[in-house]
C-alpha cells in the first residue's frame, strides 16, 4: 500500500510548482504578494492569500521534499536534506546547535508537532511592556480555534515510554504536567517526525496550506534564494533571486525578479533578519536582527531499567510548564519541560563522549531516555537574546551570549531533570555537559550539580525554536514592524513569520505563528482587495 | 621549530582567550611563526569539503573516537571509515560561511606540523594511534581555554555522528532501524 504522493498528483492536475533548479534562463515574474519562506509563517499566509483571491507567489530557498523521499526513514538523509546546513547549523561560536527545518514546510515539515497557543502571560507580557496591541487572549483565541481545526490539533494521550517517564516522574512529585496538542491526522504514532512524516499525517505547511495555495492558483517556487529587496521611496520594487543548483546551496547564475504589489518576509528568525540587512532597509533605531530569542535548551539522560526506545512513538506528548511561571512572567527564568526523540545520529552528538564511554552509552540508547528544559528568554533585560548579522557572502551568523540570569536557569532546570527522572525510577542519571557522568542517586546528583561550571562548550546547548529579530511594537523606536506585521519604513512589506515576537513564547512556538500570522494576513488581505 | 606543550599552556591566559572562541589569532600567529599551512590548498579527490591533512585527522579521529571500528576486520573497517568521512564532508559542505569558515581555521591551525604538535601532541595523525588521539581530545575539552573546548566538542560530535549514522552501527545501539510496520506499508 504505497503511499500517495501529495506533489506528484497535484503538478499531474496542474499545480503550479517550478524547481528553480531548472531554470537557465533570467526572467521577471509578478504577483500580488510575494511570500518569501514557506514555513509556518508562510505556509498560512498562501493560503489566506490565495484563498482571499490574491495571485500569490511562494518563494523557498530549500528544496520540495515530500513523502516520496521520506520513505526511507533515514536519519542522515533527513539531516541532510531537511534541516539548516545539514543540520550543523549553530551559532557563531559553536556553542548552541540549531535545528531548524529547510525545504518546502519549513521547520514545520520536520518539527515534532507539538502545537501549544501562545501562553496567556506571554501575550500579556506583550501588551504591557512592549506596546503590542491586538494580540490579547481574547484577541487571539478565534484565530488560534481556527488553526487547531485546520490543522487537526487534537490531545495526544498515547504517550511513549520516554514520555511516559516524564508524566511519571511529575506525578510522584506532584508537578504539573500535561499532555500535549499536536497537529496529526491519522498518526500512525511511528516517531518520525523529525525525519519528514512518512505517511503525511503530520499537518506540516508541505501537506496543509501549501498545496490548498496551490489548488487555489498559487505558484510555488523553491531551490530559490532571495537576495535582496531593491527598495525606492519607501516601498519595495522587487525581490532579486538567484536559482540554485541541485545541491540546494550553490547558485546557478540564473537570476530571477519578483515584482508584486505586497511582499512578505517569512524566512524565520535567522534568515528574515538576515534578508532585511542584505537589502539594507532603512532601521532607524538599530532594532533589525536584535533581541534573537531562542528557548535556550539543555538536557539530562537517564537510565532507565525499562526499555524505552527513544527513537519511536509520538515523540512529544507530555510537557510540565511546573517550573515556568511559578515566579511570573519576569522572576528568574522559567522553563518548560518536556523530552526530545533520540535517534543514533543526534543522539551521537547529545551524548558527546568518545571511546569506550561513547560505546557503552549507544549500547544503552534503546535504555535511554532524555528530559530537555526549554528555557524562557527575552522577558528580562538581563537576557536580551542574540543578534543576527551577515556574512561576507550575506549568509546569517547568530551571535548569542547567555547571562548569569540564563545560567542560573540552567543549573535549576538540571537539578529538577534529575529529581524528575529519579523520582520515574532512573538508576542513573547525567545532565548532558562535559563535566557530568553518571550517578546512582538523586543525592549524588545534586552535589555534582551543584558544582557543574555553567560555561559555553561545557553544557550542552540546543535551540529548536527561533523568534525574535524583527519584533512586533506599535513603537517604531522598540520594533521593526507593527502589531499586524507591517513594516514600519517600508509600506509594502510586512512580516509574517517567528521573527516578530518580541519575547520567547515560552513554549513550542508553531501554533503562536500560525495563529498570528493567520489574524495578521487576514487583515492584510482585506487591505489588499 | 618546536613548541612544547607545556610552553602552549604558558601563554598568557588572557591573550589567548581573545580570540574571542574563534581561532583567527591563534592561526594568525601560527602562520606567521611558521609559515603557511601544509594542508594542500583543495579538497581531496572526491570530497567537497576535506582537504588531504583532513582527511589524515578525521580518519585517525574515526578509530578514536569510535572504538567499535576496533572490532571490525580491516575491509569492514576501511569502508566504515570511507562512509564516516563522506558524512562529515557532506556537514561541512552544508555549513553558511560563517561555521564553515570557523571550522576551516581549526583545521588549517591543525595541519601545520608544529603548532598541530603543540596544541595536540601529535606529530603525524597516521601514525598517532587511538591512545594518543584520545589523550588529545581529552587534553583539549578538559582545558581551560574555551577555544580548545569547542574544538574538542565539534571534532568529536563530528566524528561520532558521522560513524552512527550508518546502518552497520545500528545493531550495537538497540535501534533496529527503521520502525518495521511503517517502513512496510509505506514501502510496499
Amino acid at each position: 500500500m504505497a503511499l500517495p504522493d501529495i506533489y506528484t498528483e497535484g503538478i499531474a492536475s496542474g499545480w503550479k510548482v517550478i524547481d528553480a533548479a531548472r531554470l537557465s534562463a533570467a526572467q521577471t515574474m509578478q504577483a500580488d504578494v510575494a511570500i518569501i519562506g514557506s514555513g509556518a509563517g508562510g505556509g498560512v499566509a498562501a493560503e489566506v492569500l490565495a484563498l482571499a483571491g490574491l495571485k500569490v507567489l511562494l518563494l523557498e530557498e530549500g528544496a520540495l521534499r515530500t513523502s516520496d523521499s521520506f520513505r526511507d526513514m533515514d536519519e542522515g538523509r533527513a539531516m541532510r536534506e531537511l534541516y539548516q546546513e545539514g543540520a550543523a547549523r549553530a551559532t557563531s561560536d559553536g556553542a548552541i546547535a540549531v535545528l531548524q527545518g529547510r525545504s518546502v514546510g519549513g521547520s514545520t515539515t520536520v518539527n515534532w508537532t507539538s502545537s501549544f497557543r501562545t501562553p496567556e502571560p506571554t501575550l500579556k507580557h506583550w501588551a504591557a511592556e512592549w506596546e503590542v496591541i491586538g494580540h490579547g487572549v481574547e484577541e487571539m483565541k478565534p484565530w488560534f480555534e481556527q488553526m487547531e481545526k485546520r490543522l487537526d490539533v487534537m490531545l495526544w494521550e498515547a504517550q511513549n515510554p520516554n514520555n511516559g517517564v516524564l508524566m511519571r516522574g511529575c506525578q510522584k512529585l506532584g508537578w504539573e504536567a500535561h499532555a500535549i496538542p499536536r497537529n496529526v491526522r491519522g498518526c500512525w504514532n511511528s516517531g518520525y517526525c523529525g525525519l519528514g512524516c512518512p505517511v503525511n499525517a503530520k499537518q506540516s505547511m508541505l501537506v496543509s496550506t501549501i498545496p490548498e495555495a496551490l489548488r487555489h492558483g498559487a505558484t510555488l517556487v523553491h531551490r530559490l534564494r532571495v537576495r535582496q529587496l531593491q527598495h525606492a521611496d519607501g516601498k519595495i520594487t522587487a525581490a532579486v533571486c538567484e536559482a540554485l543548483r541541485d545541491d540546494g546551496r550553490t547558485p546557478s547564475g540564473t537570476l530571477l525578479t519578483v515584482k508584486a504589489r505586497h511582499f512578505i518576509a517569512a524566512g524565520g528568525a535567522i534568515n528574515t533578519p538576515a534578508l532585511l540587512l542584505r537589502s539594507q532597509l532603512p532601521d532607524p533605531h538599530k532594532r533589525l536582527g536584535q533581541r534573537t530569542l531562542i528557548h535556550p535548551v539543555v538536557l539530562s539522560l537517564a537510565q532507565m531499567p525499562e526499555r524505552i526506545d527513544p527513537f519511536f512513538g509520538a515523540p512529544q506528548s507530555t510537557a510540565s510548564d511546573h517550573f515556568q511561571w511559578k515566579d511570573g512572567a519576569t522572576g528568574p527564568m522559567g522553563y518548560k519541560l518536556e523530552v526530545p526523540p533520540i535517534f543514533p545520529g543526534i543522539g551521537a552528538g547529545v551524548l558527546n563522549v568518545f571511546g569506550d564511554e561513547l560505546r557503552r552509552e549507544m549500547s544503552a540508547l534503546a535504555h535511554t531516555s532524555a528530559v530537555l528544559a526549554l528555557l524562557r528568554d527575552g522577558f528580562v533585560e538581563s537576557s536580551p537574546g542574540g543578534s543576527v548579522r551577515l556574512a561576507d557572502d550575506g549568509s546569517p551568523i547568530l551571535d548569542y551570549e547567555l547571562s548569569d540570569y540564563v545560567w542560573d536557569g540552567v543549573r535549576r532546570a538540571y537539578l529538577s531533570m534529575a529529581e524528575l527522572q529519579f523520582a520515574a525510577g532512573a538508576k542513573q542519571v547525567r545532565a548532558a555537559h562535559l563535566d557530568a557522568r553518571y550517578v546512582g542517586s538523586w543525592g549524588e546528583a545534586k552535589k555534582v550539580i551543584a558544582e557543574l561550571p555553567l560555561q559555553k562548550f561545557r553544557a550542552t546547548l540546543f535551540t529548536a525554536h527561533l523568534m525574535g529579530g524583527c519584533a512586533m511594537s506599535q513603537n517604531p523606536k522598540r520594533g521593526v514592524v507593527d502589531s499586524g506585521g507591517r513594516h514600519h519604513q517600508m509600506a509594502n512589506l510586512s512580516v509574517m513569520d517567528g521573527s516578530v515576537f518580541p519575547t520567547s513564547i515560552g513554549a513550542n512556538p508553531q501554533l503562536s505563528i500560525y495563529g498570528l500570522v493567520a489574524q495578521n494576513t487576514t487583515a492584510l488581505a482585506k487591505d489588499l482587495m | 621549530m618546536r613548541c612544547e606543550p607545556a610552553e602552549f599552556d604558558g601563554l598568557p591566559r588572557r591573550d589567548f582567550l581573545k580570540v574571542g572562541l574563534g581561532f583567527s589569532l591563534a592561526l594568525t600567529a601560527g602562520t606567521a611563526l611558521f609559515g603557511c599551512s601544509d594542508a594542500g590548498r583543495t579538497a581531496s579527490a572526491g570530497y567537497v569539503f576535506l582537504r588531504p591533512g583532513d582527511v589524515e585527522l578525521f580518519s585517525a579521529l574515526a578509530p578514536a573516537v569510535v572504538t567499535e571500528l576496533g572490532a571490525f576486520d580491516a575491509t569492514k573497517r576501511g569502508t566504515t571509515v570511507e562512509a564516516m568521512l563522506s558524512n562529515v564532508d557532506g556537514t561541512c559542505a552544508a555549513l553558511d560561511m560563517g561555521s564553515r569558515q570557523e571550522l576551516r581555521k581549526l583545521l588549517d591551525l591543525l595541519a601545520i606540523a608544529p603548532l598541530r604538535y603543540a596544541l595536540t601532541s601529535v606529530g603525524a595523525w597516521n601514525e598517532a594511534g587511538t591512545e594518543k588521539m584520545q589523550a588529545f581530545l581529552t587534553r583539549w575539552r578538559g582545558s581551560r581555554f574555551a577555544t580548545l573546548n569547542a574544538g574538542g566538542n565539534v571534532l568529536v560530535r563530528l566524528t561520532a555522528s558521522s560513524f552512527y549514522l550508518l546502518p552497520e552501527s545500528w545493531p550495537s545501539t538497540g535501534y533496529p532501524g527503521p520502525l518495521e510496520y511503517v517502513f512496510k506499508a509505506v514501502n510496499s
